[in-house]
């Protein structure tokens, strides 16, 4: 796939799309349609017909172009919403493990930290690179390790170790959906399906017997639009990649909390 | 024939049409692709970060792992080395010596330059054919017993003649307490035997005499049966090389035994802050630690250290010995890099033998050619009801490293500007015991 595009600023990124839809569409019109339009030119009324057969086109093709921008959505707000799930266990695992009495309390709190820091220094560069970061199960483990060795020595520490067991799970639970998330995208074959329906959209615009300058402007703008949606998108699909991708901000408020005394 | 209207023929409106585009691409043109193009790709240099995350050692190699990010960080926050940020990969090596060779070769076919790390003295012996076969250094930064060296490794830790030998003298000193007899306790393995051999043969012709020797195995606990031992033999002083855990269940068996700190103290050549955090401290203070460096070292250059690492890592941390050292050596390396202007082993390591140094918080790290040892303070600091250590005794200069110390040695010695290591007789470690 194209993933250098999410290197590309989001701004230069939509205008560049629909640059490039805008030109396919106004060089085919200056040289594909005077071919296309030998085939069209001796049949009456052809506008009638191009225009029936576009509409009939572009309802599939809307249908399609819009359920993937919606999937396309809900796979970006799903990775975010899991995003912010592990963080609130983290934090809630964190105000919970700070309980358990010395060493027990700090060595485990420092465990989170160092999680924490790793999540936002380490992995979230990597995660922008379609990489999925495997040294933050180091740190879970070693977090584990300590839980698992603390033996409660009172009913209210059976309670509190229970809670941060659970607790434990959530947050493991929201950490495998992000890094399943890191590799989640639209199949490419979808892909190739959106940018077929394009260009015959843009083909059948270019049958229309119309003046030059009017098909220019018309077709234009059917083409600017086509663009739009398509990076649009691209945009939000890879919900990690690019710069409408999801933020460590949640990771990164916790982490100022975690080292202020 | 009747005119036609005078309307703009079709190939002027395209030629207007397409001066116009031209007109509009050039003027949003910069706007739009700002920051457009391929990715540049950031040229980076790797490194090995060999440190035991999880199990037993995990206590204490954790902090330097994180010493040693810190000063990655520093460095590519100064803009890198050489133009290249440094990457590291840091595996756990799970506190499994048999882990450690697999790892350091996992890391240097991943194109690791140097290695940093490793703990005990089994994961350095076992990493140590690994960096040979590769002909890249590997950066140890831990107290140990000596009797090595290798041209692959550079050792940063203190040996015997910075920390144990300088502790004799000071124990059967008037401000050590005039002590006489001196128990030592250990690990059972290579380290806790060579420390004893060399203890031995230094404590031959001193007032200092040797009251007795208790080597733990290294899954055995230190029991009240130990602590027995200790208190029959006589000893009113006590030299422990013990390290993980049993380090620490000293300390809390000699509590329970009633033996005051004041009556028969112990020096541990192998606590630090970092351990301390685990200990009660009724169970500790007043026992002693031998070390290079302690976190309430005066001076600037700690203090900007400590705070530094603080703002990155927590407010509640502490640093240590290890930390100190792990991280002035991976500072020592980029400055060595620098002035050999490569990565490369032989560049970095004669710029290691050409003098080039580091001042880092416990003062100034640099290399000795002959012994690819860094001379190093000896420390003596009391432990303090809060963790930390108050010095009672400091070396008036860096000690120079002796990896080969006659006493213990004899006819051995290491020179790598010369011939290397030239072996004497074949000593018997077992022979003291």
């Amino acid at each position: 796939m194209l993933y250098w595009i999410y290197d590309i600023p989001s701004t230069s990124l939509a205008l560049g799309m629909i640059a490039l839809f805008v030109g396919i569409y106004w060089g085919g019109a200056l040289v594909v349609r005077p071919i296309l339009r030998q085939f069209v030119r001796s049949t009456p009324a052809c506008n009638d017909v191009v225009g029936y057969v576009l509409s009939c086109f572009c309802v599939f093709y809307g249908l399609l172009l819009g359920l993937i921008a919606v999937t396309a959505y809900q796979n970006f707000s799903l990775a975010e919403a899991n995003v912010t799930h592990e963080a609130a266990a983290l934090a809630a695992l964190y105000e919970d493990v700070g309980q358990y009495p010395a060493p027990w309390g700090q060595n485990l709190r420092w465990a989170l930290r160092d999680y924490t820091r790793y999540v936002i220094k380490y992995a979230w560069p990597l995660q922008r690179r379609g990489i999925v970061p495997v040294e933050g199960t180091i740190r879970t483990q070693a977090f584990q390790e300590q839980l698992l060795a603390f033996q409660p020595e009172s009913p209210a520490e059976e309670i509190l170790h229970a809670e941060a067991l659970r607790q434990f799970n959530n947050f493991l639970e929201a950490r495998r959906m992000r890094l399943f998330a890191v590799t989640s995208s639209i199949p490419v074959v979808m892909w190739y399906v959106v940018i077929l329906g394009a260009l015959i959209t843009i083909a059948m615009v270019w049958l229309f017997d119309m003046k030059f300058v009017t098909h220019l402007l018309l077709g234009g703008l059917l083409s600017a639009y086509l663009g739009t949606m398509i990076f649009l998108i691209a945009a939000m699909d890879n919900p990690f990649r690019g710069e409408v991708s999801i933020e460590p901000e949640v990771f990164e408020t916790l982490y100022a909390h975690m080292v202020e005394e | 024939m009747p005119r036609r209207p005078a309307t703009r023929s079709r190939r002027a409106a395209v030629r207007d049409g397409w001066a116009a585009t031209l007109a509009a691409v050039r003027a949003l043109g910069p706007v739009a692709l700002a920051g457009c193009g391929l990715p540049t790709p950031t040229r980076t240099v790797t490194i090995g970060l060999l440190h035991s995350q999880t199990g037993p050692v995990s206590i204490s190699a954790t902090p330097v792992r994180d010493a040693q990010i810190h000063a990655v960080e520093e460095i590519n926050a100064g803009g890198g080395l050489l133009g290249r940020q440094i990457e590291f990969t840091a595996p756990d090596t799970r506190s499994r010596a048999d882990l450690f060779p697999n790892r350091a070769r996992r890391l240097l076919d991943g194109g690791a330059v140097a290695l940093f790390g490793c703990w005990s003295t089994p994961s350095r012996k076992a990493v140590i054919p690994v960096v040979e076969e590769y002909r890249r250094l590997l950066f140890y930064g831990v107290p140990y017993e000596g009797n090595e060296s290798s041209k692959y490794v550079v050792y940063g830790g203190q040996i015997p003649n910075q920390q144990v030998l300088p502790v004799l003298d000071w124990l059967q000193s008037a401000a050590g307490g005039l002590r006489r007899r001196l128990f030592v306790i250990g690990s059972d393995d290579l380290h806790g035997r060579t420390m004893t051999h060399v203890v031995r043969r230094a404590l031959i012709d001193r007032a200092l005499q040797f009251a007795g020797v208790t080597l733990v195995p290294l899954t055995a606990p230190v029991t009240a049966d130990t602590v027995e031992t200790i208190a029959a033999s006589g000893a009113d002083c006590v030299l422990s090389t013990l390290a993980g855990t049993p380090a620490l269940a000293l300390f809390s068996r000699l509590a329970e035994a009633g033996l005051d700190p004041r009556r028969l103290p112990v020096v541990s050549t192998t606590i630090g802050e970092d351990e301390l955090r685990l200990l009660r401290p009724e169970v500790v203070a007043g026992h002693y630690a031998v070390s290079a460096y302690f976190q309430r070292d005066p001076g600037a250059a700690n203090g900007e250290w400590i705070a530094g690492f603080r703002r990155e890592f927590g407010f509640d941390r502490v640093t240590s010995d290890t930390m100190e050292t792990g991280y002035s050596l991976l500072h020592l390396w980029a400055a060595a890099v620098r002035r050999a202007g490569s990565v490369a082993t032989g560049a970095v390591l004669q710029a290691l033998r050409d003098g080039v140094s580091f001042a880092g918080p416990g003062g100034r790290l640099a290399m000795d050619p002959a012994t690819q040892h860094c001379a190093k303070p000896c420390r003596i600091g009391r432990i303090r009801t809060d963790r930390q250590f108050d010095v009672v005794h400091e070396s008036s200069a860096p000690i120079p490293p002796d990896p080969y110390p006659a006493l213990a040695f004899p006819g051995w010695s290491c020179d790598w500007t010369k011939e290397g290591v030239v072996r004497g007789a074949e000593v018997k470690l077992d022979g003291d015991l």
